[in-house]
């Protein structure tokens, strides 16, 4: 929202304006009313056993067309890549041979389903459905933090976070032309439709979700209503003659497409976990024999793998031929000899970060944790070097949110969401910015008390692009904004450690 | 010199208060290779089911199969017919250096990864490493690991269960092939040597009279990497030969099994396995 010389961003001056004219008392008022909508509405997640309206910041996130291109670009182009990926690694492989990347990364990750080895999906469609997470450093540019390629969560608050504002700040939106995030759910559809078994003329969609108890379960349930379909749980379908059915009140019905919420290793008791009933015995020779398309496809946590992720850029440049738009962090690989004695060297500098975690499990901050923490990990990198990446410390932008009563600065990160239907990559406007509430607080996810901003991907310049400075306002009541710019500069010094990306599910 | 052999396999599990559905694959069917050639091979399943046919990432020729009937047992019998000529196979003779560069990036690196399945517990480990050091080759070590694994633990049926891992064999000193083959896995590769396993059957009597249905076992052994693989029987100690049949090989046991599935109906099963195998020439 402000450049580094203090002043306005130009996008940001109308908002800017505006909030100082709504003012602190009502702009309060009105988040306690947004906050009780989401309560109302089911907006919620489940923070250690009790359920919280998921926290939306007032103040959104702007992002100019010109910004938002290369984000929009780079990130199908690292979905065409990860699909490209995905189809040598069950299939030829010959990415091992031609030297782009070691057999051993794949085989050795635990993601690696040999079960689905040969499957060929419809449409050469793997990745239905990608969270890239992405953060901005302090040079501007934005950088891929992780892929989400398995059962990537959180773009129904993209939604509902934009009713909300609309409800919550009409006449801010009144001054932007804003592109719309509605269009989601009828293009998850199509390609869910595009790429159901051939010779099926009107194929059945159904959401699969694990339960009212898990955490995205409002996600799942709006998810089929927007799209018009049935939301089943695992008791609700049965295989029979390697066809998947749906219980309804007329008897079996043939479903055709699952798109499904449901972790690969509880999917199928045939094959994965025999203890889980959260899933369908038999799907997964219902979809060897071609009689159902499960999205995502099963065995694609080896393209979020961060090892892997480490070669997406090699990826780009070998299956499409061009630079990758969007920049990698640097990052270590704890496998390579030299690599981990550097890292070893600087363990108090560094963040790093378990190949297998999502939502921020198991990361640990170099600079903030303690002797002790530091041995731990040392002990344990050691023990298994496949097992880690180190990071450098990102300096990660920041953004003005609304706390108790004043605008401070806080971490934020992206998720834009992409489809793919077989023939494009659609990348949807916007995408989950998601905020670390806490003062200097680096992880971002709901799982750990992350909040979020409506995303708004401007459609044209709202303003001419005159640098606006701003008014000095008496202290009385008014939004200093200046204040929050000084509390900026002093923390914008210190080093910030990485935002934590990964899937709240 | 070679051997026809007709195996019968018949598996299954009983259910005391029966099943209303089951999802089952079987692993039964040996593929023709260069030493082995298949004249026939079925698979028969009673009740009879829906069932197809496909291999899987391994190379394995797989049934899978669903019941949706209420059943008390479920009967597998697959029954092959083949000729055996499996002269003794020549490794190349790789030295450390070499096996260590071979390993890299090639097929055999998915056999170095030493599992929970197949771990070598602590004193073993250590053992094994001494004899590592010592080694001028990795087939002087493969031997010596052999010999070791073989003398200290005892062969004896119903020592162990299937899902046993090697440290619960390396404890009770007890097993059988299966536990043998897991215990030389884990020891080879966690010094660096690739070392798969192997499922079928063996003649267990060279001396059987011709014609005459033999009892048996499914079977296991080991084959490890010298720029091709090299098979020993650990069990017998012997470098498998004309009366051992191949039906599948893959990391561990799990990747193998011959009969595996889920059921749903009164939590009671058994399982049953019966094998003859019988020389025909």
């Amino acid at each position: 929202m402000f450049a580094p010389d203090a002043s306005v961003r130009p996008g940001y001056a109308a908002l800017g304006r505006r909030v100082q004219q709504i003012g602190p008392e009502d702009l309060h008022v009105r988040a306690e009313s947004l906050s009780r909508s989401y309560v109302d509405q089911g907006v919620t997640f489940d923070l250690g056993g009790v359920e919280r309206p998921f926290p939306l910041d007032l103040v959104p996130r702007l992002i100019e067309p010109d910004v938002w291109a290369p984000v929009e670009r780079g990130v199908a182009q690292r979905v065409r890549a990860l699909e490209a990926f995905l189809d040598a690694v069950y299939g030829e492989g010959r990415l091992f041979r031609d030297g782009v990347m070691p057999r051993h990364v794949v085989l050795s990750s635990p993601h690696f389903h040999r079960v689905v080895h040969g499957l060929e999906p419809v449409g050469g469609v793997r990745v239905h459905v990608a969270g890239i997470d992405l953060v901005r450093d302090n040079a501007g540019t934005f950088r891929v933090l992780e892929d989400n390629v398995r059962v990537p969560s959180g773009v129904s608050y993209v939604m509902t976070n934009r009713r909300a504002m609309a409800t919550a700040l009409p006449e801010v939106f009144a001054d932007h032309r804003i592109r719309p995030v509605a269009r989601y759910p009828r293009q998850l559809l199509a390609a869910l439709r595009a790429t159901a078994p051939a010779g099926v003329a009107d194929p059945t969609v159904v959401v699969l979700t694990p339960g009212v108890y898990n955490s995205a379960y409002f996600e799942h349930a709006l998810l089929a209503r927007l799209m018009g379909v049935e939301l089943v749980e695992g008791r609700d379908l049965v295989c029979r003659g390697g066809r998947v059915l749906m219980r309804t009140t007329n008897g079996l019905e043939p479903v055709h497409v699952i798109y499904r919420r449901v972790d690969d290793e509880f999917l199928d008791p045939v094959h994965f976990r025999a203890d889980s009933l959260l899933g369908v015995a038999g799907i997964v020779n219902a979809m060897r024999v071609g009689n159902v398309t499960v999205a995502n496809a099963l065995g694609n946590g080896v393209a979020d793998d961060k090892l892997v992720y480490t070669y997406v850029p090699d990826l780009i440049r070998y299956y499409l031929a061009e630079d990758p738009v969007l920049p990698n962090v640097d990052t270590w690989r704890m496998e390579e000899p030299a690599h981990r004695e550097e890292v070893l060297d600087r363990l108090d500098e560094l963040v790093l970060k378990p190949v297998d975690g999502s939502g921020g499990k198991g990361i640990v901050i170099g600079p903030r944790a303690s002797r002790a923490e530091l041995d731990e990990l040392r002990a344990k990198v050691l023990a298994d070097p496949r097992g880690w990446i180190a990071q450098p410390v990102v300096q990660l932008s920041t953004h003005p949110t609304f706390i108790d009563g004043a605008l401070r600065p806080r971490h934020v990160d992206l998720r834009p969401f992409a489809v793919n239907d077989g023939r494009e990559v659609w990348v949807l406007p916007g995408g989950l910015t998601r905020v670390a509430l806490p003062e200097g607080e680096l992880i971002v996810n709901s799982s750990q008390g992350g909040g979020s901003k409506d995303t708004w991907v401007l459609s044209r310049s709202a303003l001419p692009g005159a640098t606006a400075r701003l008014v000095q306002e008496p202290p009385t009541g008014r939004l200093d904004l200046r204040q929050m710019e000084q509390q900026q500069q002093q923390s914008g010094g210190a080093p910030y450690g990485d935002v934590v990306g990964g899937a709240p599910c | 010199m070679s051997a026809r052999l007709v195996v019968r396999h018949r598996t299954g599990y009983r259910y005391p208060q029966g099943a209303l559905v089951s999802f089952d694959e079987v692993r039964l069917t040996p593929p023709t290779t260069a030493e082995q050639t298949v004249f026939s091979t079925r698979v028969e399943v009673t009740p009879t089911p829906w069932s197809f046919q496909y291999v899987d990432y391994w190379g394995t020729h797989v049934t899978a199969f669903e019941l949706h009937e209420r059943h008390e047992q479920l009967v597998v019998t697959a029954t092959s017919s083949l000729d055996v000529h499996r002269p003794p196979r020549t490794g190349q003779g790789l030295t450390w250096d070499a096996l260590a560069a071979a390993s890299v990036g090639s097929e055999p690196c998915e056999y170095l990864a030493v599992t929970d399945r197949v771990a070598p517990p602590p004193d073993l480990a250590a053992r094994v490493a001494d004899l590592r050091r010592t080694a001028s080759s990795p087939a002087a070590l493969v031997d010596a690991v052999v010999g070791l694994v073989h003398d200290e633990v005892r062969y004896e049926t119903g020592s162990t269960h299937v899902a046993s891992s090697a440290a619960d064999a390396w404890a009770a000193r007890a097993g059988v092939c299966q536990d043998l083959t897991h215990l030389t896995i884990g020891a080879l590769r966690s010094v660096g040597v690739p070392t798969r396993y192997v499922s079928g059957y063996v003649l267990p009597d060279p001396e059987a009279p011709l014609g005459e249905p033999v009892p048996g076992e499914s079977h296991a052994w080991v084959e490890w990497w010298d720029g091709t693989w090299l098979g020993i029987d650990v069990t017998n100690l012997v470098v498998p030969g004309d009366l051992h049949v191949e039906v599948a090989h893959g990391r561990d046991y799990a990747d193998v099994p011959p009969l595996t599935g889920v059921f749903t109906g009164a939590p009671a099963s058994d399982m049953f396995v019966e094998v003859t195998v019988t020389r025909t020439a």
